[in-house]
């Protein structure tokens, strides 16, 4: 028998095969130095976002809340409805009884789906509770059981006693404590670096921070943010090293040489540098905006300023008269890296509309990655469990499946969205109204590209349903979902990734195209698409920024999304193992 | 189909555990639609005692990984039944299957698809005792180790993964696996052909030790019979869906009595040169199991086909080539004639059915054919000039038939409607082996004998 021929058979080598089982905090705590290190570091760099991390964790908690309220409003909707059509034929009375027990048995029904979810998760096993022995489907059965039983009387407690409101009024006191709480200044809020103030009669500035021009300080509170960000990044890459060398069981992975090739990959390298730079001109959009959103673009007429007048005085003005007499339309253009008429410092110029580029830009990545994100998510989820479900079951649900795939992709997609986009908008649906027709508009892409997603995994998911690996699944009596998700899943996701990568740039592109056709984020939400449009007439003048800027942030967007799932398609190509040398197996084997 | 009364693998006084009765699995291909379906183990019963290895050989293609899917239900049998101590497994589903499930395992036959290889050996190997929550998760761990122990690898193997070893060592990580559960009933799916041939012996030693330990008991399922002779103590040969031979291995290897054993065993190199047996080659490849022969499975490739009498003498290759041509011929049967080239031949044009004329030059050009034989041929050629391949086939049956097609012997009348006959099990020796071939019976001739005579 060769011997192993893996990358490392020291064995002096780390804690790994020392034949002794501990848990992860047993290993941490037999040697802390390197966790803590780390974990020093961590809580540091979380203290000096602190603030912002909390307003993070408010805006997950609205999305959550707004989800939530989508599945809530499901029972009463139901129950309404029936409630109507029995009372229309049998009377008010029945139609009221029937109306409540088809409310109630939506809502029992919601619960039982979520304790489907929840049962595999449960801390305790039933036959433990109740003492005695029962066989595993019952077990599964009683334990989903008991747990919709336990949802639905705190979802009944919640609904029908005091303890609802009770429940309001806490949880609205911990938001109001977790918003105080997020407005702790942070490393770069603006509070700290302020950029907001008006030249002095005297030639200084005042109220920017140490009197400093708006422009450096702005540069300044950038420069941070950036080497903020990139800490971060860098920071998290070490904790993986840390874990790696000296707290993981296993002293070689797979997934090592994954991310070997994919650190070698120069493109793909480029690819994620640019999305993560994406990312953190979304997350800390207010950071980099010279000029707070709310102030400049959604209320600018509940905002005023002070700045200097060209008679020496010092003027109150609106942010929004501000801004008519700031439009890059043609006319007047404030260009990049200059100042308007107030005073304002325009890093990126402005808008055909006064507002400031910088500020479009940034809270336009915000939106076009909310949109992109969720939109990939919401498709992949679906074409992820179609297509382990078809692959494991094939028959009547694969043909399903390929027919209904086939039917919505012989759609073409823009026309799809942009019919799916006005019926919706039309009729007011209340889907339409979060981010300006954000939330639609994910929703709908998600639904039109998740037979893409579908096609491009289907093989990989034929394939991985062959091996015999998952028949041997089959002969201990694992069950098809954890047969799903153990066995197959995780081979597809790499090519879902790919796909996603390549995708997300691609409904960019359609949200801003939408949105170019006046479809898509409507005003005032700021998105990237209608910044090209918007500057589109003024192309050929000194308001030529507009468009151009726009348009070469999406395109360079677009191209790193494409470089990233390169990149990966690289990293997890099998192939590559041959080459690599690394993953040196089969010295006996694989003859035939 | 199959009408043999007499149970072909009964040997009184032993500890069955496996019981295999009459078991058919067809696949049904093309889903929705029916069409018919590919039967890949029609009919076949044997018993496995308790501690035994019993060898299942065949070529590629003739149902013994389906067979050996089936008895542990990956398949779902057509019809038939699986007892395992008695209990009819076929029945089971839910709870019940879950809880059998313990007790019947697989060895798969390509260790680099048989592991899971983003997990680590140990999760890998624990994943049986998870599913069926044996103790707890400490406990599991070590049971691990000792299995890692067991089939010789490392304790410390548990955290790496499947890509840090080599072919054998897989084969070996599966083992373990499915010896976690302490099955009783394991099957071996060529557990040694996917490896080097250095590692097979260890591999092979490995299940034996095993076996030895645990009192496990085998279906080995291969196709390299000498891997076969070395580890089995009975071996059944299947050809096409059925068991041609069912016997203690050193008497069916040394001494086969059918007429596929003897094809299959001919292929064999024989070690010992000074032996005089002979060797002849089995030629065409097995028949489309969509479409199996009626009446013996092997009749259409069979070297000691029983003919009628009146042709006994023909020559070899004109018997070779009526049995192309009716290969042809029901291929042409089957084939499906789309209407563009039904219309095309209304109107005389040639279609992909040409005439038999090339078919017969190919097949008796250099063939002196008597004259009775030309006679039927020619009246052949001429129905199918009309299309009527059924008819044609009708007239070669009646002419050229015999019992091993299924057809009624000596009548020479040929009704439609007679289920066709299959041979029976016939005991060959006294240790009760048997085989599927109608040449045991009293009224023919055994098949050593012709054989002698046909390719001597
Ligand atoms: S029954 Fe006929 S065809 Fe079949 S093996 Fe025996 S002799 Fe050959």
């Amino acid at each position: 028998m060769s011997e192993v021929s893996g990358p490392t058979t020291d064995e002096a080598n780390g804690p790994a095969d020392s034949g002794v089982d501990r848990s992860l905090r047993e290993r941490i705590r037999s040697n802390p130095r390197p966790a803590l290190l780390w974990a020093a570091g961590a809580l540091f760099l979380v203290a000096l976002e602190f603030g912002r991390l909390l307003d993070g964790v408010l805006v997950f908690g609205q999305a959550i809340v707004f989800v939530i309220e989508g599945f809530a409003s499901l029972p009463p909707y139901i129950g309404g409805n029936v409630e109507g059509v029995v009372a229309g034929v049998a009377g008010d009375t029945p139609g009221l009884l029937v109306g409540a027990l088809a409310h109630d048995g939506t809502l029992l029904a919601v619960m039982f789906v979520v304790a489907t979810l929840l049962q595999g998760y449960l801390p305790v096993r039933l036959d433990d509770v109740l003492g005695r022995e029962m066989s595993r489907r019952r077990r599964i059965y009683g334990e989903r059981l008991a747990l919709t039983a336990i949802l639905g009387a705190v979802a009944f407690a919640l609904i029908y006693t005091p303890v609802g409101s009770i429940v309001d009024t806490e949880v609205g006191a911990w938001v109001t404590g977790v918003g105080i709480l997020s407005d702790l200044p942070t490393l770069t809020s603006r509070e700290l670096i302020p950029n907001l103030g008006h030249r002095t009669p005297g030639g200084g500035w005042e109220g920017t921070f140490m009197g400093l021009s708006p422009a450096w300080a702005w540069a300044i509170r950038n420069v941070l943010v950036w080497i903020y960000a990139f800490v971060c990044l860098a920071w998290v890459w070490r904790g993986y090293n840390v874990y790696r060398t000296y707290y993981r069981e296993a002293d070689w992975t797979p997934r090592d040489d994954t991310v070997k090739r994919f650190r070698n990959h120069y493109w793909g390298m480029f690819g994620l540098i640019i999305v993560f730079a994406f990312v953190v001109l979304a997350a800390f959009a207010p950071a980099i905006s010279p000029v707070p959103a709310d102030a400049n673009i959604y209320e600018p007429y509940n905002h005023e300023f002070e700045y200097l007048n060209d008679d020496g005085e010092i003027e109150t003005v609106y942010q929004g008269r501000a801004n008519l007499l700031s439009e890059s339309d043609g006319q007047g253009t404030v260009g990049p890296m200059s100042y308007d008429d107030f005073d304002r410092w325009m890093p990126l110029g402005t808008t055909p509309d006064g507002e400031s580029m910088t500020t479009n830009l940034a809270y336009g990545a915000r939106t076009s990655l909310i949109i992109a994100l969720s939109a990939v998510g919401f498709g992949a989820l679906i074409a992820i469990m179609l297509s382990l479900l078809s692959a494991y079951y094939r028959g009547l649900l694969d043909i399903i499946v390929v027919f209904t795939s086939d039917t919505i992709i012989s759609i073409p997609v823009l026309v799809l969205v942009m019919m799916l986009v006005v019926i919706f908008q039309q009729s007011e649906h209340w889907l339409a109204e979060p981010l300006d027709g954000g939330v639609l508009l994910a929703i709908i892409l998600g639904f039109a590209y998740w037979p893409g997603m579908w096609r491009s995994i289907r093989g990989p998911s034929l394939q991985v349903a062959e091996e015999e690996w998952v028949d041997a699944a089959k002969t201990y009596g694992q069950t098809p979902r954890k047969i799903m998700r153990k066995h197959m899943a995780p081979y597809i996701m790499s090519y879902i990734m790919i796909y996603a990568s390549l995708l997300l740039g691609g409904i960019i592109i359609t949200v801003s195209a939408l949105s170019f056709l006046g479809l898509g984020i409507t005003e005032p939400t700021p998105e990237w698409g209608r910044l090209i449009s918007d500057g589109r007439p003024y192309i050929g003048t000194d308001s030529y920024h507009v468009s151009t800027i726009a348009g070469i942030v999406i395109a360079l967007v677009v191209l790193a999304f494409n470089a990233l799932g390169d990149g990966i398609r690289d990293a997890i190509d099998p192939e590559a193992d041959v080459d690599g040398g690394d993953a040196g197996a089969t010295a006996g084997g694989g003859g035939g | 189909m199959s009408q043999e009364t007499v149970t072909p693998d009964e040997r009184p006084g032993r500890d069955t555990m496996v019981e295999v009765r009459n078991l058919k699995t067809y696949y049904e291909q093309g889903g929705l639609f029916g069409g018919t379906p590919v039967k890949a183990v029609d009919g076949v019963s044997f018993d496995i005692e308790r501690g035994e290895t019993l060898g299942l050989v065949g070529e590629s293609g003739c149902g013994k990984t389906t067979l050996g899917r089936t008895l542990l239900q990956l398949e779902e049998a057509t019809a038939g039944e699986i007892r395992f101590d008695g209990v009819d497994v076929t029945t089971l589903s839910g709870e019940e299957l879950y809880e059998w499930r313990q007790n019947a395992q697989m060895v798969f036959q390509d260790p680099e698809s048989s592991l899971n290889d983003r997990m680590t050996i140990g999760e890998i190997i624990r994943e049986p005792l998870d599913v069926h929550d044996w103790k707890t998760a400490r406990e599991r761990k070590q049971k691990v180790r000792d299995l890692l122990d067991t089939v010789g690898l490392k304790r410390e193997h548990y955290y790496r993964y499947p890509h840090q070893f080599s072919g054998g060592q897989r084969q070996r990580i599966g083992i373990a696996r499915t010896l976690a559960l302490e099955p009783d009933f394991i099957v071996l799916d060529e557990p040694v052909s996917a490896l080097d041939v250095s590692v097979q012996a260890e591999i092979i030693n490995l299940l034996e030790d095993l076996q030895d330990e645990f009192g496990l008991t085998y279906l080995f399922i291969a196709h390299d019979l000498s891997v076969v002779r070395h580890i089995c103590d009975r071996v059944a040969v299947m050809y096409l869906g059925h068991i041609m031979e069912i016997g203690p291995t050193e008497e069916l290897f040394s001494d086969p009595a059918n007429p596929y054993t003897q094809s299959l065993l001919s292929a064999i190199p024989e070690p010992d040169p000074t032996s005089t047996k002979q060797r002849f080659t089995l030629r065409g490849t097995p028949p489309n199991p969509r479409y199996p022969p009626e009446g013996c499975p092997f009749a259409t490739r069979c070297p000691v086909r029983i003919r009628p009498p009146e042709y006994e003498h023909l020559d070899e290759e004109v018997w070779e080539g009526i049995g192309t041509l009716r290969e042809v011929l029901r291929e042409r049967e089957r084939a499906e004639r789309t209407v563009r080239e039904r219309i095309g031949e209304l109107l005389g044009r040639e279609s992909r059915f040409k005439s038999l004329d090339e078919t017969y030059d190919e097949l008796f050009g250099d063939v002196a054919v008597p004259e009775d034989v030309q006679s039927v041929l020619d009246d052949v050629a001429d129905l199918v000039e009309n299309d009527d391949e059924a008819a044609a086939l009708a007239l070669l049956a009646e002419e050229f038939a015999s019992v091993c097609d299924g057809h009624a012997d000596g009548s020479g009348g040929f009704d439609e409607d007679d289920e066709p006959i299959q041979p029976e099990y016939h005991s060959v020796s006294v240790s009760g082996r048997k085989s599927f071939c109608h040449r045991h019976a009293e009224a023919y001739r055994e098949p050593d004998d012709v054989l002698d005579e046909r390719h001597g």
